[in-house]
């Protein structure tokens, strides 16, 4: 008993703020039906539904019969999890970046966190209901990113990876360091009698974010997670299609760069290669630098050039989320999940889909005119 | 003029009862030569050495067929220790001490500069920190072709310890005038300064040893220095700077049991003071010649540099630092060597066995020899003269380069 309440408090599953298995009352119940639910893991029902109650989902099926007085969602198109965006400064500007030493693992993302921000609301008109907020990796060790959703100002989990700067972005002319030789032996250093941060990740607690971007980088730093044992994501893969067997042995998830419309053909085929390697994909924003809408239509790409539509909706949000150490909680249509969900005219991965309705812990909060 | 009229890849030399091989044809086969140069003392006239599995297997006499690998001549895959192959982003400037910091960490494997090597003839080359520091850090030896890993290319990690005297590691810092703005306004700007450098960390390795609180990254690899167990691998282009680094070594031989077994490179002036090195046991790696003979921190390189050294029994080898000052390649230098009078036992030597065994490779590179890695240079002519060139290449028993063409 006790070990099955520290797992659920390790997945974030919503066990400490709703009851699962305490009957549904049908006033405060929300039921969505729609031609296709795509689960987040790859899987879809057909004509599905699924009971949410109090923000969170209780039951997910097909053929389920609602309970009297509740809220009832047709919809003749796809249901989804909402998508979510993995590491972005919407918001932060320049207070997620403190530049005035190169280790900072104690910066914690969420702390320049602004949920008012406008940045949030042109994520959530794009279906992004969570995003990583990550101190940029233009120094050596910038600190921990922070999963937060784009409304309600919840941060869903602080201190989510700890961010290592291994592109030339962290090298430095005129202080440390101004080599990768010298970053990583300083790395090895830190990891030698680990403390804080970096001890909880030698431990396995905290996932590491490996921001690189050349071949040359992603080598080293799978050398340097594969002697450390470290577990995490590389944030980087338009050069990945020359190494994709190296990441894949590594373990190592990856966050793929964002795209952009005129990316080389380069980036969609690393990512499809990634993909059909068995490798676990998120995908990149990086808004707002980046025009949220980048985030579906980088998957897009990606399925141009052959990742499956159902591999490219995976990263969109289970998978997203399992790499933000948040896949208890959100990025699946599960019991016991927050029910952020999504509305689509049609297939998510057809461009010519129309998002329809955005919820977040079960409130409507984008489109109308769906309920009944 | 020798016609190279080849049409098969694979072929199996008589005496060679390994037919049943299950290695693939790119991994087994044997290559033919008017001369077989093995850099073991011997050289074989109608030559012939079959490779499998990434060794050489046999060396012998050996007639070719119509349809064999036949070339004009065969060496061992050559050993370039002045590599120069990794960008500045391979020395960490903000200490100018810096003996822990590794030059693997900062290879670029995709760089086209390997290519380059390779197809010279060049299959051997050590990647070192650069010299903008004192003592910039850890040496490797690694293959220039090859699986695109570190650890498939890895021969010998930490082979030696790398730094420089000379005007490289003060040029382009400043002194502190009122409060510095960084680490340039701090290290050394003299020639002094940088002797003194190496010499204050060297009797800081030492008091470290006695007490644990004065240690630094990379003491103990200094220690290791300074008993002989690793090489020391340092810039010194003028007769001042290479006189300095000899008078430094006998100093911390006085106080370290061993002695720091020393290599200059781009030993350009060695020549001035032979005795100085032959008294020391130091080593040359010669930069290559360029410009007539004038180089880098105003030293002049006579032709015959090499030959003199080599006659006062200084070990030497030759570099051809990747090509960034001149685009002879390191077969080219050994051409320039022998124009300067230095034999062709000595010349192949400086690019193959000697090197290897300046930093302890020689038991897998180096020579033709049963055993070792089957890295070849396969040429056109007798090596080393004007008209001829590295037209074929095996590395680690793979013919990455085929003198008859892409097949």
């Amino acid at each position: 008993m006790l070990e099955t309440l520290i797992v659920m408090a390790a997945l974030g599953v919503g066990g400490d703020r709703v009851d699962l298995d305490s009957p549904l009352v049908g006033e405060r119940t929300t039921v969505f039906r729609a031609s296709t639910v795509h689960l987040g893991d790859g899987r879809v029902l057909d004509d599905g539904v699924v009971f949410v109650q109090d923000g969170v989902i209780r039951e997910v099926g097909v053929g389920l019969e609602a309970p009297a007085g509740a809220l009832i969602v047709e919809h003749d198109g796809a249901l989804t999890p909402g998508l979510v965006a993995l590491h972005g400064f919407e918001g932060g500007g320049s207070e997620l970046l403190d530049s005035t030493r190169p280790f900072l693992p104690g910066a914690d993302a969420s702390s320049a966190f602004n949920p008012d921000h406008p940045d949030f609301g042109r994520s959530l008109d794009c279906g992004i209901t969570a995003v990583v907020l990550s101190p940029p990796a233009s120094i050596l060790c910038p600190g921990t990113t922070a999963v937060v959703k784009t409304t309600g100002g919840v941060v869903v989990r602080r201190r989510a990876q700890l961010v290592l700067g291994l592109s030339s972005a962290a090298l430095k002319t005129n202080e440390f360091p101004t080599s990768y030789a010298g970053a990583i032996a300083a790395l090895d250093e830190r990891l030698r009698e680990p403390t804080g941060a970096f001890r909880a990740a030698a431990n396995g607690e905290l996932p590491l974010l490996l921001k690189v971007s050349t071949r040359s980088q992603i080598q080293r730093a799978l050398r340097f997670a594969t002697r450390h044992r470290l577990r995490g994501a590389l944030y980087g893969s338009s050069w990945a299609e020359d190494v994709t067997d190296e990441i894949k042995a590594s373990g190592l998830s990856v966050v793929c760069s964002p795209s952009d419309p005129g990316d080389a053909a380069r980036w969609a085929r690393s990512i499809a290669g990634l993909s059909a390697a068995g490798v676990r994909l998120g995908f990149g924003l990086d808004a707002p630098g980046r025009h949220p809408h980048c985030l579906r239509f980088g998957a897009a790409v990606a399925v141009r050039e052959g990742m499956t539509p159902a591999a490219a909706l995976t990263a969109l949000t289970g998978d997203a989320a399992a790499i933000a150490g948040v896949g208890g909680r959100l990025g699946r249509i599960d019991r016991g999940l927050d029910a952020d969900l999504l509305l689509w005219s049609g297939d998510p991965m057809d461009l010519a889909s129309e998002l329809v309705a955005v919820y977040v812990d079960g409130e409507q909060v984008r489109g109308r005119g769906e309920e009944e | 003029m020798i016609a190279i009229t080849i049409t098969a890849a694979l072929s199996f030399a008589g005496g060679a009862a390994d037919v049943e091989s299950a290695a693939p044809p790119s991994q087994n086969f044997v290559v033919f030569a008017d001369s077989v140069y093995t850099s073991a003392g011997e050289v074989i006239a109608g030559g012939m050495v079959r490779v499998r599995d990434g060794k050489i297997r046999v060396v012998s006499k050996g007639e070719a067929g119509e349809d064999d690998l036949h070339v004009a001549a065969v060496t061992a895959g050559m050993i370039d220790l002045s590599g120069r192959i990794l960008s500045r982003l391979a020395v960490e400037q903000s200490s100018e001490i810096t003996p822990h910091v590794r030059a693997t960490e900062a290879i670029d494997l995709f760089s086209i500069s390997w290519d380059r090597q390779l197809r010279s003839g060049v299959t051997t080359v050590m990647i070192n920190p650069p010299d903008q520091n004192v003592i910039g850090g850890l040496s490797a030896v690694v293959k220039t072709g090859g699986p695109r890993s570190l650890a498939a290319r890895l021969v010998k990690a930490d082979a030696a310890l790398r730094g420089a005297f000379g005007s490289e590691p003060s040029s382009r810092n400043h002194p502190a005038y009122g409060r510095p703005t960084d680490f340039f306004s701090r290290r050394p700007t003299t020639r002094m300064g940088v002797e003194w450098e190496w010499r204050k960390a060297m009797y800081d390795a030492i008091a470290a040893q006695a007490d644990e609180a004065r240690g630094f990254p990379g003491h103990e690899l200094l220690m290791r220095a300074m008993r002989g167990e690793l090489p020391v691998v340092v810039q010194a282009w003028a007769t001042q700077d290479i006189r300095t680094a000899v008078f430094l070594i006998e100093e911390m031989a006085q106080h370290v049991e061993g002695g720091i077994n020393l290599i200059i490179d781009a030993g350009a002036e060695a020549w001035k003071e032979p005795q100085l090195l032959v008294r020391s046991g130091t080593a040359v790696i010669l930069p290559p010649f360029d410009h007539d003979g004038r180089t880098t921190d105003g030293a002049f390189m006579a032709w015959n540099v090499a030959a003199l050294l080599v006659e006062h029994g200084v070990p030497i080898a030759l570099s051809s630092h990747n090509g960034q000052s001149t685009s002879a390649r390191l077969a080219v230098q050994g051409a320039w060597a022998r124009r300067g009078g230095l034999s062709f036992e000595d010349t192949l030597a400086a690019v193959t066995i000697a090197p290897a065994r300046m930093v302890g490779v020689d038991d897998r590179v180096g020579s033709i020899e049963v055993g070792k890695d089957g890295d070849l240079a396969l040429w056109n002519g007798t090596p080393f003269e004007a008209s001829s060139r590295v037209i074929g290449v095996v590395l680690n028993g793979e013919l990455v380069v085929d003198p008859r063409g892409d097949r």
